[in-house]
């Protein structure tokens, strides 16, 4: 039996972004979860499960539980890979909920990782187990060291240049100017901007590169039928899935037949389109995880919204324009809106088909979401309609 | 390199430590299948191809060509003073091995420059560094 449409958002949360939250990461959850639920109106007593992402996060369930005075939760589970886990919290309360595992599952995550623990810092001193032995020794120590290399291999196979990375910078930043709630708001950048910003591992510039952040964000999936029971507008859960390649690592994969794609994407978008029974012409509006901006490029190809090499035009012709075919990130993004590992895309999402938006797009009717990117990934297709 | 500060160095396991331990003696050496022979990289028990567990240690040339890299710019370890070139490099054998750029200052090198290894000790790890052929190092 088929996922599609059977689910749904019923209410989403999220705090300020910021440099330096000043309060705990737990505080900060529970601020978005309880926005979350009165959003969807329901009420701490009604969640019934949490699903949460693994990695970088020291928040366990039984510390929501705690603190929300609940008993049973009788699903909970968490999704490794970092940024790749986002959607797939939604995939897995989507099969709890569809199955009758679950009533009311909450997702979220939270995150000082301006102000206290960076992802990807590197340690200092020690051995270097499982993949990264073969990477570490050799220098190659943080998320954007690693991606550079794909990034430089794509420019190289599509005769791309830093000026197509630059205009993905660019939009993104255009984008979180019209956003209050964006950590870059009312701050738009130029191309030239982009090109004189320092380097930080060629081809990527400083202005290529996500965030830091601080802040949460809290989603509360539960059944279609509950959804429209509830004060929340829904957005339908009408596909969701995760994704992965051959020789899979953490961002790095070398021993890939073709670093200029992205395996565990175009995995996840084939099962996507076939449950959905969409396709890229389908959607109204994309929110496309953006950790640096040749992930973006890379994603838009594997999801179809262009040739290989095809993506680089798609920012020159104005169709990720809110005004555009595909309106993109229209929060502004890791890049402009803050780094929430992937889940500020998702409240966005459902902000756009709700059309709550600040950068609403006229009356989207459908949303592609996608998460971390050379990882294992996942991805999600909402819609306005349970048609 | 950075004196004083000493490199990450892999955690050997009982899978990897006779590539680590090749490598102490300036050899690099893949697992070859005994199967199939397929050469596998990164290292592990079983081949990708026929899944046999029956392998042998082989060397490896040395040479191969670019296939990607990054010139790390932005400082992050204390180990690794920037700006400093990482190559991912395809070895005549396939694999693609990472490894750091020794070359002059200024050298001209790019996606497709053919290069073959060299080596340099560390106190825990000798590692494989790279050099542009018909370069002087
Ligand atoms: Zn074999």
């Amino acid at each position: 039996m088929s996922i599609r449409n059977r689910a749904a958002i019923a209410g989403v949360g999220q705090t300020e972004f910021s440099k330096d939250s000043g309060r705990s990461t737990l505080r900060m959850a529970l601020e978005a979860i309880l926005e979350a639920l009165d959003d969807a109106g329901l009420r701490p007593e009604d969640v019934d499960s949490i699903v949460k992402m693994s990695a970088n996060d020291d928040i366990y369930e039984i510390d929501l539980l705690r603190n929300l005075n609940l008993r049973n939760l009788r699903y909970f589970n968490e999704v490794p890979h970092g940024g790749g886990a986002a959607c797939g919290t939604i995939a897995s309360a989507v099969a709890a909920v569809t199955s009758g595992m679950a009533d009311v599952v909450v997702t979220f995550r939270s995150l000082n990782e301006r102000s206290e623990r960076r992802f990807g810092e590197t340690t200092v001193g020690g051995g270097v187990g499982h993949w990264r032995q073969y990477y570490f020794p050799h220098g190659l120590v943080t998320p954007a060291q690693w991606v550079a290399i794909h990034g430089q291999r794509y420019l190289h196979a599509y005769g791309a240049t830093t000026e197509d990375l630059g205009r993905v910078s660019v939009l993104l930043r255009k984008h979180a100017a019209t956003n209050p709630h964006a950590m870059m708001y009312a701050r738009p950048i130029t191309l030239e901007d982009h090109q004189n910003s320092r380097w930080i591992a060629e081809p990527l510039r400083l202005l290529d590169c996500c965030l830091d952040t601080d802040g949460a964000c809290a989603v509360i999936v539960t059944s279609a039928e509950k959804a429209k029971t509830l004060k929340g507008v829904p957005a339908y859960i009408t596909a969701a899935t995760q994704g992965t390649g051959s020789r899979a690592e953490m961002m790095t994969s070398y021993q890939r037949a073709d670093l200029g794609r992205l395996e565990e994407s175009e995995a996840a978008a084939r099962e996507l389109w076939r449950v959905a029974e969409m396709r890229p012409e389908d959607m109204d509006v994309i929110q496309i995880y953006d950790p640096f901006t040749p992930m973006v490029l890379l994603q838009l190809e594997a999801y179809g919204f262009a040739k290989p090499g095809g993506a680089p035009a798609l920012f020159r012709d104005g169709s990720l324009e809110l005004g555009g075919r595909w309106p993109m990130n229209t929060h502004g993004g890791h890049l402009g809106d803050g780094y929430l590992h992937g889940f500020s895309h998702i409240v966005e999402g459902v902000r756009q088909l709700r059309g709550t938006a600040v950068n609403q797009v006229i009356n989207p009717k459908t949303c592609l979401v996608t998460s971390g990117v050379g990882v294992p990934t996942s991805a999600i297709v909402l819609s306005k309609e349970a048609s | 390199m950075s004196e004083g500060v000493p490199l990450p160095y892999p955690a050997r396991d009982r899978d990897t430590t006779p590539f680590w331990e090749a490598q102490d003696r300036h050899e690099l050496c893949f697992q070859r299948c005994a199967q199939c022979g397929h050469v596998r990289y990164p290292v592990g028990p079983l081949c990708p191809e026929c899944r046999s567990f029956d392998f042998e240690w082989s060397q490896s040339s040395g040479k191969g060509v670019i296939y990607s890299y990054t010139v790390v710019r932005h400082q992050t370890h204390p180990a690794f003073p920037a700006p400093y070139t990482v190559l991912l490099v395809e070895l005549e054998e396939g694999p693609r091995l990472i490894a750091q750029l020794r070359a002059p200052e200024g050298a001209a090198f790019g996606v497709g420059t053919r290069v073959s290894i060299a080596w340099e000790d560390h106190p825990k790890q000798a590692l494989p560094v790279f050099a542009i052929d018909g370069a002087a190092p």
